[in-house]
């Protein structure tokens, strides 16, 4: 028998359909179920982490403030020498286990998928909702797809990763914060509108 | 609110980052004595002028890197990571 899946950390807030002004370019949100697998390289390791980053999931390393994108899984940088790897919720720990075998001995690997939410937010008004709260520049001229970013939204640490030009942009943060952080996003959004998927 | 160039990240918020104090101060050897240690964790220079100091980048890469700042002006010369070298200018 296997566990029930976890309730999701935004279960009680996130209620499914149009919050806010009404207008015909709202902030649409969406909450992807997400694996969260942290790989940190050990020192000296870098390359060959590369290497075996390459063979199993496709894909170099991002480099500092990148993200990159794999057969099945995408990497996001976070500091020197650590990256987030994320693919869609999959069976409980298979992310990390497929991580943890191909980077035996070359990075410390730690699985997240509990411990952080991912919150997408698109549409027109998604720069404009979060310069409401964040202090980066996310203007096309400074930030753009694959582009990422950790820092503080609302006085919530949040990984900031743009994907596309909608612009969409996935907001990973810890989910003891999850719900604060959402309540803001919702006030942020208010004057646009925001429309729950 | 100063505007720090993380050599990681880029250029961020001061409010990302905590203040770690003078970079240059180095831990004494075990044997070198009572006087040194008072000296490593308590005497400091507080200089009007450049200092290189620890900040802590805590809400983005969480690196320690060094910037040489004025301590009357607040300019930001130049950042470095916690392993490279950076020195105070002369005068
Ligand atoms: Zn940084």
């Amino acid at each position: 028998m296997s566990a029930p899946e976890p309730t999701h950390p935004l279960a009680a807030v996130a209620t499914p359909g149009r919050h806010g002004a009404a207008g015909d370019a709202p902030l649409r949100v969406t909450l992807p179920r997400r694996d969260l697998v942290q790989v940190m390289a050990r020192r000296g390791r870098e390359e060959a982490l590369a290497r075996a980053m390459q063979d199993t999931f496709g894909m170099a390393p991002p480099a500092a403030g990148r993200s990159a994108t794999g057969r099945d899984a995408s990497a996001v940088w976070i500091q020197p020498g650590a990256w987030m790897l994320t693919a869609p919720r999959g069976a409980e720990g298979a992310l990390a286990a497929r991580a943890a075998a191909a980077f035996a001995g070359l990075a410390a690997v730690e699985d997240q998928s509990h411990g952080r939410t991912t919150i997408i937010v698109s549409g027109p008004a998604a720069r404009a909702v979060l310069a409401r709260g964040c202090r980066i520049d996310l203007h096309p001229r400074a930030f753009g797809p694959g582009r990422a970013a950790g820092t503080q939204i609302a006085h919530v640490s949040c990984l900031v990763h743009q994907v596309d030009d909608a612009p969409s942009f996935e907001l990973t943060v810890f989910s003891t914060l999850a719900e604060p952080f959402f309540h803001w996003l919702l006030e942020a959004g208010a004057s646009h509108g925001v429309v729950i998927a | 609110m100063l505007r720090i160039p993380c050599p990681h990240c880029g250029p961020r918020d001061e409010a990302e980052f905590s203040y770690r104090g003078d970079a240059t101060v180095t831990r004494p050897g075990p044997e070198d004595g009572i006087e040194a240690f008072h000296g490593y964790l308590y005497e400091r220079r507080n200089p009007r002028g450049w200092q290189v100091e620890w900040w802590q980048h805590g809400a983005g890469c969480r690196a320690f890197l060094k910037v040489l700042r004025h301590t009357v002006t607040h300019e930001i010369r130049a950042v470095a990571t916690a392993t490279e070298a950076l020195e105070v200018p002369e005068a």
